[in-house]
């Protein structure tokens, strides 16, 4: 599976309470269930009036196609290229 | 979106109609607004050629809304579709706000940057969405914005709500109507070459449908399929029978299966994928969606009886499970699943949005739905409050009758619960339709009804609106001494008023002292018209504004009247008020006809009787109607004048019935031929009438003609003071009286009536001048029979200057240019282009026969301009 990047625009994204966030997860999680591929919802970060979401799937057609079933926007969907971070320095030193 | 056919093939012989929608998106961008309306038969090209025209749009954004099919549409449906893109978020028809502030934010949100607009299936329009059309296509002047849309014309009849706004487009600069025919035999050929079909066969198959000969060009190999269906149905011919049970769950959502009910259909991706290699279905709007409605037809015809029924409760299940699911759509898979507990509560739920929408028809529709499945066990109450807001809606669209039979459909129902103010008030409202519909006499009846139950009941407020609505009927009949005493009677008796009523009844003392003369109370009027509006109560507001320009123009206050009508009509049109926009219209019908203005005059009576207005409304428009024509030397419509005698008839009002026997008698002394109506009925009214309040005009003018025919020795009196100086002999005084009161045709014909030859000759100069070539050749008769020798020339058409054939439109454009406006000024007071107001302003000169604007200035007075 690839991994891709997910830019959702939501007006006022930043003020959703939990429960309106665990009904959003809610919908998403059926969406996963309903599509009948493989498909990992990865995790999401709000911030201001953007989601951004990570999920795995076959193709980026199918990051659509759970977007439409959720009734999510999808403004950017990007394949991550790769993943690097602090401990990645370590491989200069080796 | 792709498409169900190949561009190229479906695309032949559309050269001339892709080039022109080229042009109309190339020009729009470049900031001169303008719109096709594509008409053609289902399968004819057009959504294929409208996406071969927005696909080279350049910069320009293009946002794309349809109408659906389902029996009863939703409010503003296509609008819901591109409000995201504008920015509008779900428009403030959630909020109840009226549909004028919806037209606005709509045309706000589309000039601020170059974008076609297409709209497609207008045949299945609703109300509320073709206004908006409406007042969108009439706003494109100058802005840029391409109005793409497209209809079928054998689906939007007389009477189609699409009507007014296809007829825009037949009639308005700037709109072009294309209609896409046939393919010939030869193109037919062009698509079946390389195949063993022949285009002969094929083209009468299809009828040179584009996409049937398509379909059927597709799979050259099969025998000729007999049908399309067939040839549609080929392409699904390998699917399993799971997969063709969700195409047909596409088929049973007419408008589109929303995205979002496919987890809850268990419609996985892979099923998905297996049904996109059939090529039938399409991704559109956040939904699954045939490529081709014939496609969907096709697919739905596979659906064995009784199985829609269970396909439906399936797909309404699943749109349950979503976040605001749209009433009118949950309505119609409810009804076709049987379920009516669920239908009559969608349909009340989808009433009230289409009210908020101000689609009133649809309004009606779903009211309807839900009384028809209401169960035969509802609380009497429950349905009575059903049929009443059915009854108002049907009330809001001029369909009286069905509103008069349903508002009577709850009298027993109120009396069996025992709701004395609910039975009241339902014989009241009754009253009210009664009247608008010309049944003065049962009206009566009904609000007496109303008093009689609420004060035998001491239900006070009750029985004062019944009283309250007695006394402006006593109004209307110019029976003052009655309605004044209801209005003291509602003073005394009903303690403390509410608002609304207490204004309504202060409305009718002040009416009723205006139509007995007392001018003051023009003022009075104003303000209570004021205080209406400023407390929102936009009836009593519409229906002070109604009877105040009324009466202006009845007594001949005709500068009063304009002033009025250009503050009443804009705010009754705003505020949707059916039965006043058609009285006003009608009034204003009857003021240019006074003034001599034939076409515009002409053009608002045609409105009215063309939109139906209820026949309270509808008297002046029959007689503008019939008395243009004949004064201005075309064929009279007699029709007309049959239809306004029974109006008047049924109203029995003095200053109705005065007015059509006057336009009778003018026909009789026109024609020659003797009319019983003049003879017996025209002249018992007149003696029976006279000294009526407020009939003075009216009473002047029937006696003036039937004066002029021999059926009265003098005129009586009272009668208004232009009638009585010319009953004194005075002629030219009272010639003058017209002149100064802006009544050209009044001021001819009493200089016509004079023993000397030459203010006659005046007379007749002044009636070519006006246009009134009919009546000046009668005049031109009665010379030449005198033995007067100057008898003045018949006009030619061509070489006369014909101020009275101004449209509404000229004649404002005309007024602006009086006061000296400039083009500039003139476009952006009237909301056009500069170009258009250039245009009118020309076209103004040409009808005016003048050379310049500063002719216009000069001669404003004369013109009536000023």
């Amino acid at each position: 599976m690839r991994r891709y990047i997910i830019e959702r625009e939501v007006p006022g994204a930043g003020n959703l309470s939990q429960e309106e966030l665990a009904n959003i997860a809610q919908i998403s999680n059926e969406a996963v269930a309903s599509l009948g591929v493989p498909y990992t919802w990865v995790n999401s970060f709000v911030a201001g009036d953007k989601i951004y979401c990570v999920h795995e799937a076959e193709d980026a057609e199918t990051i659509l196609e759970h977007a439409r079933r959720g009734g999510f926007p999808a403004n950017l969907v990007t394949e991550v290229a790769s993943e690097f971070g602090p401990h990645t320095a370590g491989v200069l030193a080796g | 979106m792709s498409l169900a056919y190949a561009e190229p093939v479906a695309l032949l012989e559309r050269e001339h109609e892709l080039g022109v929608l080229q042009t109309t998106i190339t020009t729009a961008v470049a900031g001169e607004g303008s719109g096709v309306a594509l008409s053609g038969d289902s399968g004819a090209g057009k959504s294929t050629l409208l996406a071969a025209a927005t696909d080279d749009a350049g910069s320009a954004r293009v946002l794309r809304g349809a109408c659906d099919p389902l029996s009863t549409p939703r409010p503003l449906g296509p609008f819901r579709d591109v409000a995201p893109d504008l920015g509008l978020g779900r428009l403030h028809l959630d909020e109840g706000a009226p549909l004028a502030v919806v037209c606005e934010e709509v045309f706000e949100a589309l000039r601020t940057e170059p974008t076609v607009l297409v709209v497609e299936d207008l045949h299945w329009v609703d109300a509320a969405s073709a206004e908006v059309l409406r007042f969108l296509a009439r706003r494109l002047d100058g802005v840029p914005v391409a109005l793409l849309v497209s209809y079928r014309p054998h689906e939007t009849d007389a009477g189609h709500v699409a009507r007014p706004l296809l007829g825009d487009f037949a009639r308005l600069d700037g709109l072009t109507t294309l209609e896409l025919g046939p393919l010939s035999v030869v193109s037919v050929a062009d698509l079946v070459t390389g195949t063993p079909l022949d285009a002969a066969s094929v083209h009468a198959l299809t009828g040179g449908n584009p996409f049937f000969v398509t379909e059927v060009a597709k799979d050259p190999d099969r025998p000729l399929p007999a049908s399309v269906r067939d040839a549609v149905l080929a392409r699904a011919a390998d699917v399993s029978p799971d997969d063709f049970e969700v195409l047909q769950l596409v088929a049973t959502a007419p408008d589109r299966l929303d995205d979002r009910v496919l987890p809850a259909l268990g419609v996985d991706l892979p099923t998905l994928r297996r049904l996109d290699t059939t090529g039938l279905l399409t991704r559109t709007r956040g939904g699954l969606a045939f490529r081709h409605e014939l496609a969907r037809q096709a697919v739905e015809s596979t659906i064995p009886p009784g199985g829609g029924a269970s396909l439906h409760a399936r797909l309404l299940e699943a749109l349950e499970t979503i976040d605001l699911p749209e009433p009118a759509v949950l309505t119609h898979h409810a009804l076709a699943a049987h379920d009516a507990a669920r239908t009559t509560r969608y349909a009340q739920a989808a009433a009230a949005e289409a009210i908020r929408a101000a689609s009133h028809s649809e309004a009606a529709a779903f009211f309807q739905i839900a009384l028809d499945q209401l169960a035969e066990d509802a609380p009497d109450a429950e349905r009575a409050r059903l049929l009443q807001s059915l009854s108002f809606e049907q009330y809001m669209v001029s369909r009286l009758d069905e509103a008069i039979a349903n508002i009577r459909a709850t009298f027993p129902l109120w009396e069996r619960v025992g709701d004395v103010a609910g039975l009241a008030d339902a014989h009241q409202t009754c009253a009210t339709y009664e009247y608008y519909n010309a049944r003065r006499h049962e009206a009566e009846a009904q609000a007496d009804a109303a008093a009689d139950i609420a004060g035998s009941a001491g239900a006070t407020l009750s029985y004062g609106a019944a009283r309250a609505a007695r006394g402006f009927m006593a109004y209307m009949r110019s029976d003052t001494d009655l309605a004044l005493a209801c209005v003291e009677e509602v003073d005394r008796t009903a303690g403390t008023l509410p608002g609304p009523l207490a204004l309504k009844n202060e409305m009718v003392r002040d009416l009723s002292d205006l139509v007995r003369g007392q001018e003051d109370a023009r003022g009075r009027i104003a303000d209570l018209i004021d205080n209406a509006r400023s407390h929102r109560w936009d009836e009593l507001a519409s229906t002070g504004y109604s009877q105040l320009v009324n009466l202006d123009v009845e007594h001949r206050r005709l500068r009063s009247a304009e002033h009025v009508l250009e503050a009443s009509l804009p705010f009754t049109v705003d505020r949707e008020i059916p039965i006043c926009r058609h009285w006003q219209t009608g009034v204003r019908a009857r003021l240019r006809f006074f003034q001599g203005r034939w076409n515009a005059a002409a053009e608002d009576a045609e409105r009215v009787l063309d939109e139906k207005g209820m026949p309270i409304a509808r008297v002046w428009p029959h007689l503008v109607s019939a008395l243009v024509p004949l004064r201005t030397g075309t064929p009279a419509s007699l029709p007309h004048l049959d239809h306004a005698w029974a109006l008047a008839g049924r109203i029995d009002e003095p200053l109705r019935v005065l007015p059509v026997l006057s336009a009778l008698a003018e026909r009789m002394w026109m024609s020659g031929e003797t009319d019983r109506r003049v003879t017996e009925d025209g002249v018992r009214e007149l003696e029976r009438l006279t000294g009526a309040p407020g009939s003075e005009w009216a009473v002047g003018e029937l006696g003036s003609w039937l004066l002029r025919l021999g059926l009265v020795e003098k005129l009586p009196a009272p009668v208004a003071e232009p009638y009585r100086l010319a009953g004194e002999g005075r002629y030219d005084e009272a010639a003058a009286r017209w002149h100064a009161l802006g009544e050209p045709f009044a001021e001819a014909m009493t200089l016509g009536d004079a023993p000397d030859p030459g203010p006659r000759v005046r007379g007749v100069e002044l009636l070519d001048r006006l246009g009134a070539i009919g009546t000046a050749d009668r005049r031109r008769i009665e010379l030449r029979n005198d033995g007067v020798a100057q008898v003045p020339q018949r006009p030619r058409a061509s070489t006369r200057a014909n101020p009275s054939g101004l449209t509404n439109r000229q004649l404002d454009v005309a007024k602006l240019v009086a006061r000296g406006f400039t083009n500039a000024e003139i476009a952006s007071r009237l909301f056009i282009s500069p170009k258009t107001a250039d245009h009118h302003v020309s076209a103004v000169l040409t009808k005016l026969g003048l050379p310049n604007r500063r002719a216009v200035v000069l001669r404003a007075d004369e013109l009536g301009l000023s």
